[in-house]
């Protein structure tokens, strides 16, 4: 189990001194505060938010690579910080096996040397031996001669978790490990990361803030916010359901609309919520049955996925939301279609190239947009 | 026509080579505490040792001397440990060379040094590496072509020393007369063609060190 707990505060003038924290707050122009309270059982933790949120700077705290003015952090019963008995272990014994976001591999070594690297200690022949069996285990051991400059980031990736296991790593901090790389790759080193899971269980921090990485590994995840966490539980819960409309927005949750309460019905078990548009345009879309009362003020989500487009208007269908719309713009976001439809408000629905093609989307159509009561969510405002 | 006299070149070219060796090992230390270490008075400590650049020889000569000198701490201790004065010998020479070679060698190494990625030096922190191991293993690799353009800097600029080694080594022929001197002395009671031979020797061998450095600069780093 590690523990974390820890404070620390960046003025302006240190953030621009300290090459090594730079990055990591770039969003923060007037100072920031990281200041975060966990424990990582062993299994994947993910440690999502947006970009300057604090989550970096975390795995460099327990690393020792930065170093918070209070706190404690702790693996099993041994103290690797302690501000009030002011113990701060040497980077070199607290034994974090760490990928670095753009993996540090040492340019000047081979594949193999860079795995054997951690292992000085041990005579030539059993550290040569140990490297090439890491490097057999992530199916890169071709590549063991070359360069890191010389080798693709998929298995410069896998190399680079060769290197932290081959240190004996207590924790694993794997930062944006993923971020590099296409979605084969992706998918690859998502499958290696489960063997490892499977196999050491040992605490994994992963720094992310793709969601589809957080569904697919985590088995808890931590949502940052400016230095704090906000929300932790369950990824699929989390970021699944989000209740905070922060996290929302994280999460990829494109439809969120402020509204009113118009109706509320027992009887259906549904409530009506009339959302405003921009030009004084109203939407009216059916949620499930909640606790707030009628004319209280709303903030709903719906997630671009579980939006459906229909050339014509469906009829004998479940879902009770099915609003007439015109497509305001498509924009192509990698591998998913944005398609905006105006409807009273801008709605936005994800769809595949192909059915873009087969419906014969374009801007100007009219269209109809389509989604379960159950696909809507208040959110807390925040 | 006399006969050709080869010392002087020799002299010089082990001058230069022993104050080669000394200032890129003084001045990588210092070059990677200036890079990598905040300390008190850091710049001044950077100002201090690249003053020779821009002082008068004669200036950088005197106090040599007065260091180097009978009277002088290091010319105390070189005295007590080698029995004979330091000052009018071939390593008074050798220590004008390097002193005049250091701001060199800590200029070009510590920009090759801050050019070193840092997260490098961390990664092998969190490999278990200490501060020692990961400056043999990380920096110094990864900034080497910086300082072999450092070293060869150190060589060409050692090799023509002349103001502070005539006052702290003298022209004593056959002794402590380098090649510069000795070029001087030629050029003043007009042996012109012994002259104009160390002089195109002198400018072939800068011309090379020069061109050679030039191309390992060039040439990249591994850090893009």
């Amino acid at each position: 189990m590690l523990n974390v707990k820890i404070r620390k505060t960046f003025g302006k003038q240190f953030v621009e001194g300290d090459s090594a924290m730079r990055e990591n707050v770039e969003g923060a122009k007037d100072g920031f505060v990281l200041d975060v309270d966990f424990a990582a059982a062993p299994g994947v933790t993910i440690l999502f938010g947006a970009s300057g949120s604090g989550k970096t700077l975390t795995l460099k705290s327990v690393a020792g690579l930065a170093r918070p003015e209070a706190g404690i952090i702790s693996v099993g019963e041994e103290i690797l910080f302690d501000s009030t008995r002011r113990v701060s272990l040497p980077i070199r014994e607290r034994r974090v096996g760490y990928v670095f976001q753009h993996l540090a591999l040492f340019p000047h070594l081979s594949a193999l040397a860079n795995v054997e690297f951690p292992l000085s200690d041990l005579p030539r022949r059993e550290r040569r031996e140990r490297a090439l069996a890491l490097l057999q285990n992530f199916r890169v051991e071709h590549a063991s001669g070359r360069l890191p400059r010389a080798i693709s980031g998929g298995e410069a990736q896998r190399v680079a978790l060769a290197r932290a296991l081959a240190s004996d790593p207590r924790m694993l901090l794997l930062d944006e490990p993923l971020s590099a790389l296409d979605d084969a790759a992706k998918l690859d080193i998502i499958a290696d990361l489960k063997k490892i899971n499977r196999e050491l269980r040992l605490p994994i921090l992963y720094v992310t803030h793709s969601r589809d990485e957080a569904l697919m590994l985590g088995e808890r995840a931590l949502i940052y916010e400016r230095g704090r966490i906000v929300a932790a539980g369950e990824p699929s819960v989390v970021l699944g359901a989000p209740v905070k409309g922060s996290v929302a927005r994280l999460a990829g949750v494109e439809n969120i609309f402020e509204g009113r309460i118009a109706r509320k019905s027992a009887e259906t078990g549904m409530m009506t919520v009339e959302l405003c548009g921009e030009t004084g345009a109203s939407c009216r879309v059916e949620i499930p049955l909640g606790r707030h009362v009628e004319n209280e003020r709303v903030t709903i989500a719906v997630r671009s996925g579980d939006v459906l487009l229909a050339t014509e208007k469906p009829r004998g269908i479940s879902a009770r939301n099915v609003l007439a719309g015109r497509i305001h713009a498509i924009e192509e976001r990698g591998d998913q279609t944005l398609v905006r439809v105006s409807s009273g408000v801008l709605w936005t629905a994800s769809v595949t190239k192909q059915s873009v093609g087969e419906l014969g989307l374009a801007a100007g159509k009219e269209v109809w947009i389509v989604f379960k009561t159950y696909s809507c969510r208040i959110l807390d405002v925040d | 026509m006399r006969e050709i006299d080869w010392f002087p070149l020799w002299l010089s070219l082990r001058v230069a080579l022993v104050s080669t060796v000394i200032v890129v090992f003084a001045g990588v230390a210092l070059a990677w505490l200036l890079a990598r270490q905040r300390f008190f008075g850091r710049e001044a400590l950077d100002a201090i040792v690249t003053l020779p650049l821009v002082l008068p020889p004669t200036v950088l000569g005197y106090y040599l001397l007065v260091v180097l000198g009978r009277g002088g701490p290091a010319g105390r201790l070189f005295e007590s440990l080698t029995g004979h004065q330091l000052v009018f010998t071939w390593q008074a020479a050798v220590v004008a060379a390097s002193v005049g070679a250091l701001p060199l060698v800590v200029k070009t190494s510590r920009a090759a040094i801050a050019s070193v990625d840092c997260v490098y030096e961390d990664a092998a922190r969190t490999l278990g590496h200490t501060e020692w191991q990961v400056f043999r293993r990380v920096t110094l690799p990864l900034a080497s072509r910086g300082i072999v353009a450092a070293a060869m800097l150190a060589f060409a600029r050692s090799l023509g020393d002349f103001g502070a080694t005539l006052m702290v080594a003298g022209d004593i022929p056959g002794r402590t007369q380098t090649a510069s001197i000795a070029i001087y002395d030629a050029a003043q009671s007009g042996h012109d063609r012994y002259a104009v031979t160390l002089v195109l020797i002198l400018s072939a061998l800068a011309f090379a060190l020069m061109y050679a450095t030039n191309r390992l600069s060039s040439a990249g780093t591994f850090n893009e």
